[in-house]
């Protein structure tokens, strides 16, 4: 309905995580890259220890090392160290360079510096692209999406198809947004190719950061979409995006090459797996599997038993714009009220809900929400929760306090029934512990 | 004091305590001719910038509030990721940004800082307000000194600038801004409430997973007073008054020396080197301690409680030494942890056989030398691939480094135990010695090493006999 912000010159306990952080997400999901920060040296390692963190993985990212005097003189002498050394060292299939706020006001042109570099290398079989992520714009998610879009661009140029392509109708495109976790991409991939698809996701960290024993240590990324695959791509007969931010990436498919694309932008809940269900059954005529009519029984006996504890409680959620729309959907299911639904930054999607949306942090979160019984947000938000006495529903990024949230499901009907139990236990077990401190202090 | 003579009974002998060409030498001093601190190589760098160094060092000072000027994202990656734990306040644990937008970036952000200031002022009423520059507001040269100054004088409370953008350079240095930020705007400016005629600063000890309080609970048994902690678990105002102090004890010297350095300057309060990690270190530092504080009786008093102590450690190591004797290590960390914890590791029994001297200075390195064989490899640099190649070649039990490192070892399933500012354990003083033992052996006897490396039974070569 409206966008709103609360009037504070400062941000308070942050939610908003940088642009360039999602860059360097979205490239995680890609076998064998490298994604260089444009930037001063804690600007790709801050977003190396977060991710790490809740990944629980080694993750691939490479700077510049920009320092003061490179910033004034010339910056781009530390990319092209930065490049030649990554290339001759570890010879990557992908390059992704982010520029960061730093190179953004500093003016510095490393497009065209990269541009001079391929011709000049003659660089041919890799993919490298960059893109421009300074933090003072958008948010991980928007950082995420750019990323993508600017990789399918150097994908179609790399290509080079002029509106000759071998369609191929059975094979479709994943563009899942930045909030879905490996376990949901996975989730998403299982669910379309049991229709009878073969599915490329681009990205697919589902492969690279779910936690797997591929052999040893590599100082790229390990697992991911291969660059063949992703080049396969552009003949897929259809693209289907998960999440609004998402649809720029698909669009540009479209506009490219004509694929059809459809977006799917709350993926949590009942309605939002029917949709999603429906449609692939629609597309593909093949039958709904029965193991997914089973889960929807499951969700919907499940949503039945949880509806004693979710009757009558209140939520506050603070997370990115794409899963706050996904977020508000599933309570809305559970007819839990909803305090505020707070966001990062303004997107379209955000500004089209039918509910109030609050940008703005994660104190923000703690004053409208107070009161409520529980608060959906990344680890930040865990002392805010405590602070009014809400139960912390960890969820978003970045997730420290829980072992293998990033193989949590929230999609399809499986994952519905993950949060609506998850969610449930939490409520519950504050309910045990009220219980128990009112009668110790009688 | 120009040398200092080692007081009895020390078996493990230390080098000279001071060099005077020390601070020439050092990264990101006032002369850095003789010496640069190493450029970070682009595409082969790892590791913080200068303000994650300032905000490290200052974050534990736990009643004030910590404002980053700059867009968001530097403050947003950054908050509550310190294991600096509190025994109280926790304003410290909030993140404030003031979040610069595009448009404040073209006009200036001097405003928007302002107004933040007297926002966190207003609502939190700390006792003081540190604001941390960052390669923007830099870059478009805001001029933070004036802002916080005015707003100090408007306010009535301490807004103490720190000038460590990223850009300017490594961790290291950010550590050392901030030490100057300390130096320049807080110590001196405070009075202790009352005498302490044997009180010592800990300089460079951020109380990570709370071993200050370890340290803390020694140095009361021995009658010692703890007067500032610089900065783990501290309250800003002990900090004012640290000049009051008899000794400077510097813990982590690669960060703060050049404090005590000045300090000693200024207001001639001598100061040593010290560790805690390990029993050995931890009675040096008490020895060392009391003999600063030219105290007879206190030094007699160091001596029967270090002797307790080691007494019991000793006797309640001895299950941990059997397993853990022979076992081989591969140690990767920063600064005074690179020398000390060999002593701790050398205590148990476990040879260092490959050493990062990554983020050392050369002292650090002559103390490695000296706790170490011949033969142990060190590692200056090259990250994860060349410490887990240092593992293999010399066929390690098990490595020890910081978290960032910890998945890499997992990837290689090589047992680790992590010794750096994200972990939950403390390894410091006698108590701490113990627990480290006990978290090698756990790490090290782990059946997951045995499951991990078996296939599964479809991948075996015999066929199943029907």
């Amino acid at each position: 309905m409206t966008v709103k912000r609360r009037s504070k010159p400062v941000s308070v306990n942050p939610l908003k995580i940088g642009q360039s952080l999602g860059g360097i997400l979205a490239m995680q999901g890609c076998y064998r890259a490298m994604p260089i920060v444009h930037g001063s040296q804690g600007c790709s390692a801050f977003p190396k220890a977060l991710l790490t963190r809740h990944f629980r993985e080694p993750i691939a990212v490479q700077t510049s090392a920009l320092q003061e005097m490179d910033v004034i003189f010339d910056a781009n002498r530390n990319l092209e160290e930065a490049i030649n050394a990554v290339l001759s060292k570890h010879r990557p299939d992908i390059i992704g360079i982010i520029g960061t706020e730093l190179t953004d006001v500093a003016g510095v042109d490393y497009q065209s510096m990269l541009k001079s570099y391929k011709r000049e290398r003659n660089m041919r079989g890799g993919l490298a692209f960059s893109v421009t992520l300074p933090d003072f714009r958008g948010s991980l998610e928007s950082g995420f999406s750019v990323t993508v879009e600017a990789m399918i661009d150097e994908l179609i140029q790399q290509a080079g198809l002029r509106g000759q392509r071998n369609v191929n109708s059975r094979q479709i495109t994943l563009l899942p947004g930045s909030y879905l976790t490996p376990g949901d991409v996975m989730e998403l991939k299982e669910i379309v190719s049991s229709f009878g698809f073969e599915v490329i996701a681009l990205p697919d960290i589902s492969t690279s950061l779910s936690g797997h024993l591929l052999t040893g240590f590599s100082p790229l990324t390990r697992g991911g979409v291969p660059l063949d695959s992703m080049l396969q791509s552009l003949q897929s007969g259809l693209t289907i995006a998960f999440g609004s931010s998402m649809e720029r990436p698909a669009r540009r498919l479209h506009n490219a090459l004509g694929t059809p694309y459809k977006v799917f932008q709350s993926t949590m809940g009942l309605k939002a797996s029917d949709e999603l269900f429906h449609f692939l059954h629609q597309i593909s005529g093949v039958p709904v599997p029965i193991r997914y009519c089973w889960q929807r029984e499951n969700l919907l006996d499940c949503m039945l038993d949880a509806h004693f504890q979710f009757a009558g409680m209140s939520a506050v959620a603070a997370l990115e714009p794409d899963h706050i729309c996904s977020v508000s959907s599933w309570l809305e299911e559970l007819g839990v009220e909803q305090k505020a639904l707070v966001t990062s930054c303004e997107t379209t999607a955000v500004a089209e809900m039918e509910r109030d949306v609050w940008v703005g942090d994660l104190d923000d979160a703690e004053v409208l929400g107070s009161g409520a019984d529980l608060l959906i947000s990344s680890s930040h938000g865990m002392a805010g929760a405590e602070r009014i006495g809400a139960a912390h529903l960890p969820a978003g990024f970045p997730i420290w306090n829980e072992l293998g949230s990033y193989m949590n499901v929230s999609v399809g009907y499986r994952g519905a029934m993950e949060w609506t139990n998850k969610a449930g236990n939490q409520l519950m077990r504050r309910e045990a512990e009220h219980r128990e401190s009112s009668i110790r202090h009688r | 004091m120009k040398a200092l003579i080692l007081s009895e009974g020390v078996d493990d002998p230390m080098e000279p305590i001071r060099k005077e060409e020390f601070d020439d030498q050092a990264c990101g001093s006032q002369a850095p001719k003789s010496k640069p601190c190493p450029r970070p190589k682009p595409g082969e760098a790892a590791g913080g910038c200068s303000f994650d160094g300032a905000q490290i060092t200052l974050l534990p000072i736990m009643d004030a509030a910590h404002l980053v000027h700059g867009p968001v994202a530097c403050a947003g990656n950054s908050w509550e990721s310190r294991g600096s734990l509190s025994s109280g306040p926790t304003l410290s644990q909030y993140g404030f940004a003031t979040d610069l937008s595009n448009n404040d970036i073209i006009f200036g952000g001097e405003k928007k800082l302002k107004d933040s200031i007297d926002y966190i002022a207003g609502r939190f009423a700390p006792p003081a307000i540190f604001v941390y520059a960052t390669c923007v507001t830099a870059l478009i040269g805001e001029d933070m000194d004036a802002v916080c100054k005015e707003a100090s004088g408007r306010l009535g409370i301490p807004v103490v600038p720190v000038n460590g953008p990223g850009f300017v350079g490594s961790k290291n240095l950010g550590n050392r801004l901030a030490g100057d930020a300390l130096l320049q705007y807080v110590i001196g400016t405070g009075e202790p409430e009352q005498e302490t005629p044997l009180g010592v600063n800990l300089i460079g000890e951020y109380n990570i997973a709370g071993e200050m309080w370890e340290i803390e609970k020694l140095m009361n048994q021995a009658g010692i007073t703890l007067l500032s902690r610089i900065t783990g678990d501290a309250r800003y105002k002990e900090i004012t008054w640290a000049h009051r102090a008899k000794a400077n004890m510097v813990v982590c010297s690669r960060a703060l020396l050049g404090l005590a350095k000045q300090m000693e300057s200024k207001y001639g309060i001598p100061y040593f080197e010290g560790s805690f990690y390990g029993a050995k270190e931890t009675t040096y530092s008490l020895r060392q301690m009391a003999y600063l504080l030219n105290d007879r009786e206190m030094e007699r008093r160091v001596d029967r409680l270090t002797e307790r102590e080691e007494n019991r450690l000793s006797h309640d190591l001895r299950p941990y030494r059997k397993i853990l004797k022979g076992k081989k290590a591969v140690l990767y960390t920063g600064g005074v942890k690179s020398w000390s914890v060999i002593s701790a590791l050398k205590e148990l029994g476990i040879q260092v056989v490959g050493v990062g001297t990554n983020k050392s200075s050369d002292e650090d390195v002559q103390r490695i030398a000296d706790r170490v064989s011949d033969d142990t490899e060190y590692i200056p640099e090259g990250g994860a691939s060349r410490i887990i190649k240092t593992v293999r070649e010399r066929k390690a039990d098990i490595m020890i480094a910081g978290g960032r490192n910890m998945y890499v070892a997992m990837k290689e399933q090589i047992p680790f135990v992590d010794i750096n500012q994200e972990r939950h354990k403390a390894y410091a003083g006698y108590e701490g010695l113990l627990r480290l033992a006990k978290e090698l052996v756990d790490s090290l006897d782990n059946p997951i090493w045995r499951l991990a490396s078996s296939p599964a039974p479809w991948d075996k070569e015999d066929s199943y006999d029907r």
